[in-house]
């Protein structure tokens, strides 16, 4: 090549300053949205984005403080706040289950919620030691595609899907964190042994599918007969165009059967908060009348928790699942994992 | 070494000022090094050894997590239904794409097919629709699909652009003669397209095939929504049951080593043969081969590509718009998910670019050993998945140094790592274009060094950098892994909110982030293009 | 022995007419040289013969059977004709060894000898065998190319500027190293070039391609010593052309009356000499000529001289008697004058 002219010379120092400006760009961007310090409270959510949305857009509407939100999974974010420790920028833990909250705080890195917060919500939605709040339900069900399958061939008991006869016959979603609450429960009440078995009989039967949404898709398509998901996402698409879920019925197991656990979402203040007083505010704004409302009206579908909080009237009613008991700060979603992992369903 | 200021030297021996403006005033000796590069080894070098940082990772917490756990991790029935499947998936995908690719280009290419130029414009153009897209067109359209030969399917169409691009330009690149030559010595057309010009083919084909391999362990969104498992998903999935542990990192390291093992497989085939055209002048036009009669049905071939590759993804999101109406259209979160992605990429990729300098203007300058050991830790690195280097940077920030954790620092500097290659790439082509004279004769005309490769070398460089930091730029617009485990607190991508929505099933508040993601993808197909033309001297 | 008849070959590309009418025939055995400048379609009529491209009118035989008849063509492979092609077009990714017996069927008993005896041929070291085309130099690259088409003892070979890349010195070396090589063969040889020393050279036979056209056909000292007009010979090489008055075997012209084959013409008519026929003594006064240019250029000098009405010629001279600038010269006149 010959060069006849260099091109017009550029000065070092305007280009330097030119480069630095575009790398200082994204700094800038994420600075204009993630709150300045003092200013606003930070929440990881392992809850779906849409109900966050209402619930901080509410909450702001109503105090006046800011929300930033980080998204990510129940176990994510639980482990990652153990791991943040007390650096973790976050002030409020939201998730969708309750063994997320049971590992932050077996970490000690909650802070007691308010009496007045935790006056809210019934004790059977909260743990004992008061360190976290439930903020919302959901309930482990049985759907199944009703030309498949008739109710007097359902199972009775979520152990009876370990059995031979269900080999390739239901489905489920073993890497989301909904799943492992369920199994987590599912240990607590029965054991080690009971559970390892049953994840054993499990990784021969069941189909896995990534996400509930799409389990209850392969059973409205006939792809498969039955699945364990969480009631939601059935009711959810029912109330909007039933597309995925119209040949779907649900089966509750009921009797305190493990398979009719109902697990708590949780949300917890960080003893390491600067905001501790609006992060506070938070929760109690959540549990309260105005936070429980829009579980009742708005699309999540979820249960309401709160003390006289009514649910959205298309769900089966809380006190009629026949939920067992489980003690949601004992809800262990490491042995979980192991477990699962060890059964090489992860 | 002393360094007087030459101003004193020239008042203390009487000078005027004028006469200390003059070149006869003494310059100091300086001793010549052993290594005239030094300062840019010693960059470049920094820059390798932070690219070496996602390997000393998974080394360390090997290490780290003791045998004895690593054997139980990594040992086990799912390591292996992920690596049968990781396997068969590459063994299925890569032969066809290169089947199709090469079908495709020699069409385009070398025959008389009508619209030819088109058709080679809509071979390239499934680059503009990122690969989690194409997907969540085909489970819109087919939501049973699923498994192998689902994930075949998707990739084969995402991704077989890589090996037409550079297939094609190799076929225009051929020297005709040869295939005369051989069909004077009795060879049928169809044999001399086996035997030579399919053979001449072969390292366009393995660096098309290498890339497309690389992609197929590194994809994550596209394997998520078809329901298939790879090494990529199983990892994000341990990462969101328990954050960095060590079963995630474990996988990472076996995901490494099949990265390296495929590297390595292909240069292996590669081998030490030389496939360049012999001798100089320049090549004549290749002649088109008459399609005749089979001209309707080999039609049928770019027809049909173009309608699997850009029609469903392009009839799904008009669909989807469609069905969303003007709801789906938030100004606010769309806005701000575009002006964050800009921002990001544009700083990624000035970054990326910086920090390829000093490598690439030692490939140019000062080639050597060293030089080929420091390269070679710049391109491995961009050969990692996302979430390895993701997860190596989580890793280290919050156990070692914090203060980075959760920054937009970190965010760049894993794109930068992920990406160091196209900005080389870019850069060391258009440095060899500036000869070193002009370095030199900027030096004899009273430039320091630093300033003399500045205004000239960087100087004509700079075309050719700009156009490597805008593909940088555009492979960060849809980076989807490595934003989603470090992105920092209020970080909202068009990558991110469009998989944050398909999470939730909302395919209609997913297609306008998809739509965005797609435009801004186009500018891609058009300097891909353009580039092959020009590699292959039109 | 091989003949290769071509009758009306004609080709256009679009609105470019690349061959018109091409008539010619090749008699077995000789080696004929297709020269013209580029542009010329003397490499479209190379293409027609080794059937890389279709005639769009014409017939082309080769010992009686039809090649080419219009479009409707023998297909390369089939027509057994060598080609070399610039730069060799070595296959890049075979040895040696697999270039040379890239013809021959994989199966055949004597493939290796005949490899061997091949590049023995040739005159290339056999431990060249091993190597791959970018190692050997130029000139060995196209010794290897000819060994290639060589192997399947074409019935006509056909060479495509194959020395154009090569420098000077190894040029002329190739080129009488191939035209022995193939003599003895016995190949009937087409070598087409825009080098018109090359051409003159190597062949047998001449052929001048211009537009599409041939302008001559002939051996080369008769072209070259009577080409039919005058940019025929200044294709050829330097050619003094001057306006003439004819008489019987003499010319009258700025050189003063000078032998020329008139024949029976009479009248005006220009006439050619070659710079060789011009032979300068320094004059005592004023002179034919005076000299204009000197140009040293070793074994082969030029001068370049003004006659008194200011026409200008060169002249080859010997480097010992070069004549100063402006020095007064005699010209005297070797053999006759070609009269177009």
């Amino acid at each position: 090549m010959t060069v006849s002219r260099l091109p017009a010379p550029i000065r070092l120092a305007q280009t330097l300053a030119v480069i630095g400006t575009l790398i200082a760009l994204p700094f800038a961007a994420v600075a204009q949205t993630a709150p300045a310090d003092g200013e606003g409270i930070v929440v990881y959510n392992a809850q779906h984005v849409s109900l966050m949305q209402a619930w901080t857009q509410g909450f702001t509407r109503d105090t006046g403080i800011k929300v930033t939100v980080r998204k990510g999974s129940d176990m994510e974010l639980g482990n990652q706040i153990v791991q943040e420790g007390a650096g973790s920028p976050a002030d409020v833990f939201v998730t969708e289950n309750s063994p997320a909250m049971a590992l932050v705080d077996n970490a000690g890195l909650f802070a007691p919620i308010e009496p007045g917060t935790l006056a809210q919500v019934p004790e059977n939605f909260r743990p004992a030691n008061g360190h976290w709040v439930g903020v919302a339900a959901r309930s482990t069900v049985f759907a199944y595609n009703t030309s498949l399958l008739k109710p007097d061939q359902l199972p009775k008991s979520l152990l009876d899907l370990a059995q031979p006869e269900w080999k390739g016959r239901w489905a489920a979603s073993p890497a989301g964190a909904d799943f492992q609450a369920i199994v987590s429960a599912l240990l607590q009440l029965k054991g080690e042994a009971a559970t390892a078995a049953w994840l054993k009989g499990m990784k021969e039967n069941a189909r896995f599918y990534r996400g509930n949404g799409v389990v209850l898709k392969a059973i409205n398509a006939g792809e498969i007969p039955g699945g364990v998901i969480y009631h939601y996402y059935y009711v959810g698409d029912q109330a909007n165009t039933g597309e995925n879920s119209k040949n779907v019925a649900l089966h509750y197991f009921r009797n305190g059967d493990p398979g009719a656990f109902v697990s708590i979402s949780g949300a917890g203040v960080l003893k390491s908060s600067r905001h501790a007083k609006e992060a506070q505010a938070f929760v109690k704004w959540m549990t309260a009348t105005p936070g429980q409302e829009i579980l009742k009206t708005g699309n999540s579908y979820e249960y309401a928790v709160g003390n006289g909080a009514e649910s959205n009237p298309r769900l089966e009613p809380l006190d009629k699942l026949g939920a067992p008991v489980v003690a949601p700060d004992k809800l262990n979603n490491k042995a979980v994992t192991d477990m699962m992992t060890a059964a090489g369903l992860m | 070494m002393t360094v007087r200021p030459r101003r004193a030297l020239c008042a203390a021996a009487g000078h005027s000022l004028m006469t200390s403006l003059l070149p006869s005033a003494k310059p100091t000796l300086r001793r010549a090094g052993r290594w005239p590069h030094a300062p840019a080894f010693a960059l470049a070098g920094i820059v390798a050894l932070v690219a070496l940082l996602p390997l000393g990772f998974v080394a360390w917490v090997t290490i780290q997590t003791g045998w004895q756990t690593v054997q139980a991790l990594v040992f086990r029935g799912r390591v292996g239904d992920l690596l049968v499947n990781t396997l068969l998936l590459e063994i299925a995908t890569i032969p066809i794409a290169i089947a199709l690719a090469v079908a495709l280009a020699w069409l385009t290419e070398r025959s008389d097919l009508p619209w030819g130029r088109f058709w080679a414009w809509l071979a390239v153009a499934p680059l503009a629709v990122p690969a989690f897209v194409h997907s969540y067109a085909w489970v819109t359209v087919a939501p049973g699909l699923h498994g192998l030969w689902a994930a075949t399917l998707v990739s084969v169409l995402a991704y077989f652009p890589f090996l037409y691009l550079p297939v094609a330009a190799q076929l225009r690149r051929l020297d005709p003669a040869m295939e005369d030559v051989a069909a004077s010595l009795g060879l049928s057309p169809f044999q001399v397209f086996l035997r030579v010009v399919l053979p001449q083919l072969r390292i366009a084909i393995l660096g098309g095939a290498l890339l497309v391999g690389l992609h197929l362990l590194a994809e994550y969104g596209l394997y998520v929504m078809i329901q298939f498992d790879t090494f990529t998903t199983a990892i994000v999935d341990q990462f969101q049951s328990s954050f960095q542990g060590a079963a995630a990192n474990m996988l990472a390291g076996v995901l490494v080593v099949c990265c390296l093992a495929l590297l390595g497989l292909d240069l292996l085939l590669r081998g030490g043969g030389r496939y360049a055209r012999v001798g100089a002048g320049a090549a004549r036009l290749a002649p088109r081969h008459r399609l005749g009669l089979a001209t309707l049905p080999c039609l049928v071939l770019p027809v049909a590509t173009a309608t699997l590759a850009l029609g469903i993804p392009l009839l799904t999101l008009g669909r989807w718009l469609a069905i969303g109406g003007a709801g789906i259209w938030q100004a606010g979160p769309i806005g701000d998910a575009i002006g964050q992605t800009v921002m990001f990429a544009l700083g990624g990729a000035a970054l990326t670019t910086v920090i390829a300098i000093p490598m690439a203007w030692l490939s140019v300058r000062s080639p050597g050993r060293l030089q080929r050991l420091l390269e070679a830790c710049h391109y491995y690195v961009g050969a990692l998945p996302g979430v390895v280097v993701a997860l190596a940077l989580v890793t280290v920030t919050v156990r070692v140094a914090h203060p980075l954790y959760q920054t937009v620092f970190t965010v760049l500097l894993a794109y930068a790592l992920l990406f160091l290659p196209r900005a080389l790439i870019g850069l060391r082509a258009s440095i060899a274009q500036a000869p070193v004279e002009l370095e030199r004769a900027a030096m004899a005309l009273g430039r320091p060094p630093l300033s003399a490769i500045w205004a000239t070398t960087i100087r004509l460089a700079a075309p050719g950098a700009a156009a490597s930091m805008a593909m940088v730029a555009l492979g960060i617009s849809n980076e989807l892994t490595a934003t989603l485990l470090l992105a920092p607190n209020g970080t909202r991508t068009l990558a991110t909110e469009f998989w944050a929505a398909t999470a939730e099933i909302d395919y209609t508040g997913a297609a306008p982030y998809a739509v965005m993601m797609v435009v801004a993808s186009l500018p891609l197909v058009f300097m891909l293009h353009a580039q092959s033309k020009r590699a292959a001297g039109r | 022995m091989t003949e290769l008849v071509l009758r009306g070959v004609g080709k256009r590309y679009g609105a470019v007419t690349a061959l018109a009418g091409i008539d010619l025939t090749i008699s077995g055995g000789a080696r004929t040289a297709v020269i013209g400048q580029s542009g010329s379609g003397k490499t479209t009529l190379l293409r027609i013969i080794g059937g890389f491209e279709a005639p769009d009118a014409g017939r082309v035989t080769l010992d009686g059977e039809v090649l080419a008849d219009g479009p409707a063509i023998v297909p390369a492979h089939r027509r057994g004709i060598g080609f070399v092609p610039q730069d060799g077009a070595l296959f890049p990714h075979l040895t040696i060894a697999e270039n040379i017996g890239f013809g021959i069927e994989r199966g055949a008993a004597d493939r290796e000898a005949r490899i061997v005896g091949l590049i023995d041929m040739v005159e290339l070291d056999r431990r060249v065998l091993a190597r791959r085309p970018h190692e050997l130099s130029g000139g060995q690259q196209q010794r290897v190319a000819l060994a290639r088409a060589l192997a399947r003892r074409p019935r006509l070979m056909l060479l495509d500027e194959p020395f154009s890349a090569l420098d000077t010195g190894l040029r002329e070396a190739m080129r009488k190293a191939v035209a022995t090589i193939l003599s003895q063969a016995g190949i009937t040889t087409i070598l087409v070039t825009h080098d018109q020393a090359e051409a003159l050279s190597f062949a047998d036979q001449v052929a001048v391609l211009r537009n599409g056209e041939l302008a001559q056909v002939g051996p080369p000292t008769q072209l070259y010593h009577h080409p039919r007009d005058p940019a025929t010979a200044a294709f050829l090489g330097d050619a003094i052309i001057l306006q003439a008055e004819l008489g019987d075997g003499v010319a009258s012209c700025a050189l003063g009356r000078i032998a020329a084959h008139t024949g029976t013409r009479r009248g005006q008519a220009q006439i050619m000499l070659r710079p060789e026929q011009l032979r300068l003594t320094p004059a005592q006064g004023p002179g034919d000529a005076r000299v204009t240019e000197v140009e040293f250029g070793g074994a082969s000098c030029r001068v370049t001289v003004a006659l008194p009405d200011a026409t200008t010629f060169p002249v080859g001279v010997s480097s010992l008697d070069l004549p100063l600038i402006g020095a007064p010269v005699d010209i005297a006149v070797q053999g006759a004058a070609h009269v177009f």
